[in-house]
C-alpha cells in the first residue's frame, strides 16, 4: 500500500466503520502457505497456552476412552455413573473455582483464603436456606463471596500490602467465622431440596443420565467469562493492569477501579461455586479443612491452563481445561485404583510441568 | 500562527519548602517542535507534570489556544489534546500493538471489541507515519525493539487526536538508527500541525529536529530561542547557568 507522503496524519479517532474483509489479519506481510498462517494465527490467540493443553487433555480423554472401550470392568471411565456420578460433578466445581482465581491472577492479584471462604459462603448459603428460603440462600451464599473478596480487594488494593499475605491472614480469619456463626457441628441442607424433582436440585445438581445440571452452569460461565475477559474492553483493562499497572494509569486507567472489578467478578464466582458444593455434597464441616484443598488445587488448574502468576496472561479455555485436565486425571487414577498418593505424586508433577512449559513459551513469544 | 497553541505565564510549583518552578512562561506553536532543554533539576519534568495534569501547577497562568485554562488531571489534559509519550514508554507488554493503541478507549461494536476497526487503524496510524519497521500490528510489544516501542507509543498519541505531544527523553535508550528513525517521526508529527514539544539532554538530537529550543534553568525559563539562530556552545551557557538573559554572568 502507498502511503501518500504527509497526507492528514490520521482521521482519528476513526468512526467504527465496519472494515469488509473476510478473517481479521490485515497486516502488510501476510503469511504465506497454511502451515506458517496456523503459526501464525496461533501466536495471536490470546493467553497462549490454552491450545497446547488442549491437546494433552484430548490425548488423555482418548486415551482413557480407548482403555475403557477395552476393559470396561477394570477402568470404567466411560460408564454413566462415573460420568455423572463424578466427573461432571467435579469438573464443573474446579473449572468454577479456576476461571475465577485466574481473572485474578490476571489482575495481578491471589487469593489464599478461597478455600476457608467456600466453608463461610456454604454455611451462610444454608443458614440463609434455613430462615428465608432456598432462592434467598442462593443469592446469600453468591453476595457472601462477593463480599469475601470485596474485604480482600479492599486490604490489598488500599494498603498495598500483598495480597499473598493478606489473603493468607483473612482465610484464617473466615475459617474461625464460619465456627463462630455456626458452631462446631456440621450445617446441613435441609434434605427435601437435594431430592429428585426438586427445583434446586433440578438447577444445580440434576442428574440427566450422563451428565449432570453443573456442565450446563459451566458451559454458561466459561461463554459469560470468555467474553468479559477477552471480548469486553473491561476484561482488556484487566490485562493492561496485570501486565503494567503503571502504564495504564498512565493512559488514565484507574488500576485500583480494575482491580476491585476483578476481586467482584472473583467474589461472584466463587459464591456461586460454594452454592454448587453444597447441592453435591449437602453437608457443611465448618472450620475450612474440608474445602482448604480448592484453594491451591484452583491456582493448579489456571497455571496448568497457562495462566501467568505474575499476572497479565491467561485464557478462560485455558482455565477450564486446566481444571478438567486435573480432575480427569485424579478420576483415572483413582478408577485404576493407584493409591492415593499417586494422585499426589501426579498432580505435582502436572504442575510443575505445566508452569515450566509456560515459561518456556512466555519466553519463545518474546 | 498569531496565538500560541498553549502559553505559560509565570506558572510556579514549589514541593515544600522547595520552589521548583519559579514563574516560567512557556509557548508551544502548532507545527512547531520546541525542544526543552535544561540540567538536571532544572524542573523539566515538574513544567511537563503540569502540562499533563499529573501535578497541577501553583499559581500562574495557562491558555490554550487563547483562553485561559486549569489543568487538573491527566483525564482533562488527554480530553484537550495534550499527550505525553513517557521516558519508560508506558506500553503494556503482554499486549499486543493494537490493544496498547487502543487502551482506555477500546473501539466498540455490540458492546464487544471491534478487533477489525481498531487493527485498522492502528495500520493506518502506522502508515501515516510512515513506519514501515513493524511486521504486524499484532505483534506483542514483548518482541519489540526499543525505537519500535517509542514509535508505537508516539503513534497512540497520533490514533488519541493529539494536538501536543511532550515526548521525555525520546532517544535516550535508542542506538544511532532507531534514533534517527524516531526524530524523523517527530519531524512527521510537526508537519502535519501538531505541536511537539521534546525533552533532552542529547543537544545532537536537539538541533536535528527543534524549531525553537527552551532553556530552564534552575525553575526559570532563560531563553527561548530559534534554533537556527543559535549555537550549540550558546545553548550549553544557558544550561549550565554562564549566560543569563541579561548577558554573559
Amino acid at each position: 500500500m502507498a502511503t501518500k507522503k504527509l497526507d492528514p496524519l490520521i482521521e482519528a479517532p476513526l468512526t467504527t466503520e465496519a472494515v469488509a474483509v473476510s478473517g481479521r489479519r490485515m497486516s502488510d506481510s501476510r503469511p504465506e502457505g497454511w502451515i506458517n498462517k496456523i503459526r501464525y494465527n496461533l501466536q495471536f490467540v490470546r493467553g497462549r497456552g490454552a491450545f497446547e493443553i488442549g491437546i494433552v487433555f484430548v490425548a488423555i480423554i482418548v486415551v482413557f476412552s480407548i482403555i475403557s472401550a477395552v476393559n470396561p470392568k477394570g477402568f470404567p471411565f466411560l460408564k454413566a455413573e462415573n460420568l455423572s456420578g463424578v466427573l461432571t460433578q467435579s469438573v464443573p466445581m474446579l473449572a468454577i473455582l479456576s476461571i475465577a482465581v485466574g481473572i485474578l491472577m490476571v489482575a495481578g492479584e491471589f487469593d489464599l483464603s478461597l478455600g476457608f471462604a467456600i466453608t463461610f459462603n456454604a454455611i451462610v448459603f444454608v443458614r440463609f436456606t434455613d430462615m428465608f428460603g432456598v432462592w434467598v440462600g442462593v443469592i446469600g451464599g453468591i453476595l457472601s463471596g462477593v463480599f469475601i473478596a470485596l474485604v480482600n480487594a479492599v486490604i490489598v488494593v488500599y494498603t498495598r500490602i500483598p495480597s499473598f499475605i493478606a489473603t493468607l491472614g483473612m482465610g484464617f480469619f473466615w475459617g474461625g467465622a464460619s465456627i463462630f456463626i455456626n458452631g462446631t457441628n456440621a450445617a446441613l441442607l435441609n434434605p427435601e431440596l437435594t431430592k429428585d424433582g426438586n427445583p434446586f436440585e433440578f438447577i444445580f445438581a440434576h442428574d440427566f443420565g450422563t451428565f449432570r445440571s453443573q456442565v450446563v452452569w459451566l458451559l454458561i460461565l466459561t461463554v459469560i467469562a470468555w467474553f468479559f475477559l477477552h471480548r469486553h474492553k473491561l476484561g482488556n483493562h484487566i490485562f493492561a493492569v496485570g501486565g503494567n499497572s503503571a502504564a495504564a494509569r498512565a493512559i488514565s486507567i484507574n488500576p485500583n477501579r480494575v482491580k476491585l472489578l476483578a476481586w467482584t467478578v472473583y467474589g461472584l464466582l466463587s459464591g456461586f461455586a460454594s452454592v454448587l458444593f453444597v447441592a453435591r455434597i449437602p453437608s457443611v464441616q465448618p472450620g475450612g479443612n474440608a474445602t482448604a484443598d480448592f484453594t491451591l488445587f484452583a491456582v493448579a488448574a489456571a497455571v496448568v491452563g497457562g495462566t501467568s502468576l505474575l499476572g497479565g496472561r491467561g485464557s478462560v479455555i485455558g482455565m477450564v481445561v486446566g481444571a478438567a485436565l486435573i480432575e480427569v486425571i485424579k478420576n483415572g487414577l483413582i478408577l485404576a485404583k493407584a493409591p492415593g498418593f499417586y494422585l499426589q505424586l501426579f498432580v505435582g508433577v502436572t504442575i510443575v510441568i505445566a508452569a515450566i512449559f509456560n515459561r518456556f513459551m512466555e519466553g519463545k513469544a518474546s | 500562527m498569531a496565538t500560541p497553541l498553549i502559553e505559560l505565564s509565570n506558572v510556579t510549583k514549589s514541593f515544600g519548602p522547595v520552589d521548583v518552578l519559579k514563574g516560567v512562561n512557556f509557548s508551544v506553536e502548532e507545527g512547531k517542535v520546541t525542544a526543552l532543554v535544561g540540567d538536571n533539576g532544572a524542573g523539566k519534568s515538574t513544567l511537563i507534570k503540569g502540562l499533563s495534569g499529573v501535578q497541577p501547577y501553583d499559581g500562574g497562568n495557562v491558555s490554550f489556544r487563547g483562553e485561559e485554562v486549569h489543568i487538573r488531571s491527566p483525564r482533562q489534559a488527554s480530553a484537550m489534546g495534550i499527550e505525553v509519550v513517557y521516558q519508560d514508554l508506558a506500553l503494556c507488554e503482554n499486549l499486543d500493538i493494537v490493544q496498547n493503541m487502543f487502551l482506555g478507549r477500546e473501539e466498540l461494536n455490540a458492546g464487544t471489541l471491534d478487533e477489525a476497526s481498531m487493527e485498522f487503524a492502528a495500520q493506518k496510524a502506522l502508515q501515516s507515519l510512515s513506519v514501515r519497521t513493524v511486521k504486524s500490528v499484532r505483534q506483542k510489544v514483548s518482541s519489540l525493539s526499543g525505537g519500535q516501542r517509542q514509535t508505537v507509543a508516539i503513534a497512540r498519541s497520533v490514533l488519541r487526536n493529539a494536538k501536543m505531544v511532550i515526548l521525555d527523553e525520546p532517544t535516550a535508550a535508542l542506538g544511532v538508527a532507531q534514533t534517527e528513525q524516531v526524530l524523523n517521526l517527530v519531524r512527521r508529527l510537526a508537519d502535519n500541525g501538531i505541536a511537539v514539544v521534546i525533552i533532552s539532554h542529547n543537544l545532537a538530537d536537539v538541533f536535528e529536529v527543534a524549531d525553537k529550543i527552551s532553556v530552564l534553568y534552575l525553575g526559570q525559563m532563560v531563553a527561548h530561542i530559534d534554533a537556527k539562530k543559535t549555537t550549540r556552545d550558546e545553548v550549553v551557557a544557558y544550561i549550565t547557568g554562564s549566560k543569563t538573559p541579561e548577558g554573559v554572568a
